[in-house]
């Protein structure tokens, strides 16, 4: 198990660091490390501004939002190894030529990504709190028991995402009868007075036996996994009917008709649909609407609505990862599509799909009695769902999911999306119907994605 | 499109007594589709394919022959406009491949050696998806003709991921002639095929090139070659060290595994 999870480590390490070199790879956590600690030398001003403990309570659920966002593995499993690692892998697919189960691989899989995404995101932003701690009047102890709850945190949303979508893998009503039991559980908790968020009641509270209570539950949720989850297709040959024609026939007034079909029947047959809706839009949004309803106190009327907008306009622009990680790319090499073709064939799919986070933005404006904002609401997240796009097209064309990794490519993208959501939010708590000028970021957008476009098809890559 | 219809493959047979080597087309009274100048791609320090120059006529059955790793696969992606040469030119049938690579795979059919169809269609969609992308009319009509020719129209409602490697590679083929090119790249055409299979595919190839069309296959099963190319030449090592067509290999008494060995495997790598 030590040599597969070193291999598996370095293997991830090489494919990293051949694509960015390894010192612009090794500089991604210092990267996040330096914004972690900016972040926290904010804390005095920004705890000033919000009710005592609400800012402890926001960074654990953003922990255990990256975990959520981290622990899809059961979704697409095999699949994911194969997108992940395609033709160049020789570990991921060791069973077929050692004595190793690929239960066990896809285990040490799961291990190398738990720890890569503990090297690359948490230890970093611990560490940045820690070097901020002394500017922020941050108690050693206080650090060091924030180290241990975040990183629960982490741990809870990763395993608790990896069950369900496991679950769901495996049976769907059995996935239902396992929200429900947690939902059961939770209403529970809150009655009877229990910690519903346990790493947050061991920061604001530490005790042993909740600490042991809790490793004990992640390590059980991570075993139950393990064991539910089927890392070998079934070798059943599944079979469907033409689905492809018909469809293409009725999106036969967009650009690319063919593309566009097989985009969707992609997503839909891969397991993404409603599950990637739901664990990679729905849960981090519904997580998100709750950590902004936290600052309802500070915010103007309607902020909370139009900050979720906001939020769900840059969530809703990773549909086109999606679109893309679900794609391999190689076969589109025997066909007579170039890079552009590919980017706009994405993005009509991309427009499509953006109906959800639309439909997202409404509903809870009408669920939060804002229906009079609800369109521009709408309105500033697609405006900024568009932008969020462009930019993404114009740094990474049709690889965002890896080089998001690239510190230079992650920082271009947060400060090309940064001064629009700003300024787009400053005249949003002006006035809730100024969130229409989120529709003005659809031509500069447009134009992004054009010179994206003539960069990646004149980008020496290996297919064009 | 230029290319020719669709062959029944048992028609090859049909003139008794005729050899595969007879019915072959003398290339050099035909024009060349493909012709390339110095091509080179280098890696970093790694030089793939160094200084490559190489014209196959039309109606050639064209052997790239060569060791793993001799740069086959690259030049086909070059050939195809799949990567960009860092050197040197290319055209396939007229068309510069650095230019217009969309435009030389618009014209050409390509298998590559690795690639398999999308995990997410069934075969038949698939084949539909390639036909819709070439903008063609009656699909359906070839995709049916290339279940029955290869045997696998019992597959064609099964999603591509849950396919064996050989019906990937059969619907692979099949894509690659659905809009009947006037040449076709091929890079390794019988790796995972059976015998029969392998014995449908050399006739296939034979026949299409009989109608007037062109066949460029990269190939390390020399005796394949030697058996149905009407012209080949071998690469190492990124270069070109040998060209040459099998007549001319009958007329000096000699077989091509004893070129292709003298050639390259006096190489201390190879030996």
């Amino acid at each position: 198990m030590p040599d597969l999870f070193i291999a598996m480590f370095k293997e991830e390490w090489r494919v990293h660091a051949e694509l960015f070199g390894s010192v612009g790879f090794a500089l991604f956590p210092a990267l996040v490390c330096a914004m972690a600690c900016m972040g926290t030398v904010l804390v005095p001003i920004v705890n000033a501004a919000l009710p005592a403990g609400d800012l402890a309570t926001i960074v654990h659920l953003l922990f255990l939002l990256v975990g959520v966002m981290v622990g899809g593995f059961g979704l697409v499993g095999n699949e994911a190894m194969n997108r992940r690692f395609g033709q160049v892998s020789f570990v991921a697919y060791a069973a077929r030529t050692l004595p190793l189960s690929e239960r066990r691989i896809f285990a040490t899989f799961v291990a190398k990504d738990t720890v890569y995404y503990l090297m690359l995101w948490i230890l970093p932003v611990l560490a940045g709190v820690a070097l901020a701690s002394p500017f922020a009047g941050l108690a050693p102890a206080t650090v060091l028991r924030l180290g241990l709850t975040l990183l629960l945190a982490f741990l809870s949303g990763m395993t608790a995402l990896f069950l369900l979508t496991t679950v769901w893998g495996r049976s769907k009503p059995a996935f239902a009868v396992t929200a429900l039991v947690l939902a059961a559980a939770s209403a529970v908790a809150i009655v009877a007075g229990l910690p519903i968020f346990p790493p947050l009641a061991l920061y604001r509270s530490f005790s042993w036996t909740l600490l042991a209570g809790l490793l004990a539950a992640i390590a059980t949720a991570l075993a139950i996994s393990l064991l539910l989850f089927e890392p070998v297709s079934s070798g059943s040959e599944r079979r469907h009917p033409d689905r492809f024609s018909g469809l293409a026939r009725r999106l036969g007034r967009l650009p690319y008709p063919g593309l566009a079909a097989k985009d969707l029947l992609d997503l839909w047959r891969s397991g993404g649909g409603v599950a990637q809706v739901l664990f990679a839009l729905v849960l981090p949004l519904a997580l998100c609407w709750f950590l902004i309803s936290l600052l309802d106190r500070v915010l103007p009327t309607n902020g909370v609505l139009l900050l979720f907008a906001v939020i769900a306009g840059v969530l809703g622009s990773t549909v086109y990862t999606w679109l893309t990680a679900f794609d391999a790319l190689g076969p589109y090499g025997c066909l007579p599509v170039g890079v552009g073709t590919l980017i706009r064939s994405k993005l009509t799919s991309f427009f499509l799909l953006q109906a959800v986070p639309a439909v997202i933005v409404l509903v809870a404006a009408l669920a939060t009695g804002a229906g009079l904002v609800a369109l521009p609401a709408v309105a500033l997240a697609l405006g900024l769902s568009a932008w969020s796009v462009a930019v993404t097209v114009y740094l990474a064309g049709l690889s965002p999911n890896i080089l998001v990794y690239d510190p230079k490519v992650l920082a271009a993208f947060l400060g090309g999306i940064g001064l629009p959501i700003i300024a787009l939010v400053a005249f949003a708590f002006v006035s809730p119907w100024l969130g229409f000028a989120g529709l003005v970021l659809v031509v500069p957008a447009a134009l992004v994605v054009s010179a994206g476009i003539r960069r990646w098809e004149t980008a020496d890559g290996t297919f064009f | 499109m230029e290319g020719a219809s669709h062959p029944r493959a048992a028609s090859i047979f049909e003139q008794e007594g005729t050899s595969l080597f007879t019915i072959a087309i003398d290339p050099c009274v035909m024009a060349a589709v493909i012709e390339a100048r110095g091509l080179t791609k280098r890696y970093g320090e790694t030089v793939a394919v160094n200084d490559l120059s190489i014209e196959v006529p039309a109606g050639a059955l064209y052997g790239l022959l060569g060791p793993n790793g001799s740069g086959k696969s690259t030049t086909i992606r070059m050939l195809t406009g799949q990567i960009r040469p860092t050197a040197g030119t290319a055209t396939v049938l007229g068309v510069d491949v650095v230019a217009d690579p969309v435009g030389v795979r618009s014209r050409v059919g390509i298998i590559p050696e690795q690639e398999t169809p999308p995990s997410f269609l069934t075969a038949a969609e698939y084949l539909r998806f390639v036909g819709s992308i070439r903008g063609l009319d009656g699909t359906d009509d070839n995709a049916d003709w290339w279940f029955e020719f290869l045997d696998f129209g019992d597959k064609r409602d099964v999603l591509c991921k849950d396919l064996s490697r050989g019906t990937r590679q059969k619907l692979m083929f099949a894509q690659a002639f659905l809009h009947r090119p006037a040449l076709a790249l091929i890079d390794e055409p019988l790796v995972n095929f059976d015998p029969i299979v392998q014995h449908q595919v050399k006739e296939f190839l034979v026949d299409y090139v009989r109608r007037g069309n062109t066949v460029f296959l990269s190939t390390h099963i020399l005796e394949v070659a030697e058996e149905i190319c009407t012209g080949y030449a071998i690469l190492h090592r990124g270069r070109l060290l040998h060209a040459g067509t099998p007549l001319e290999l009958r007329e000096t008494d000699r077989h091509l595994p004893e070129i292709f060995l003298a050639l390259v495997g006096r190489d201390p790598a190879h030996a």
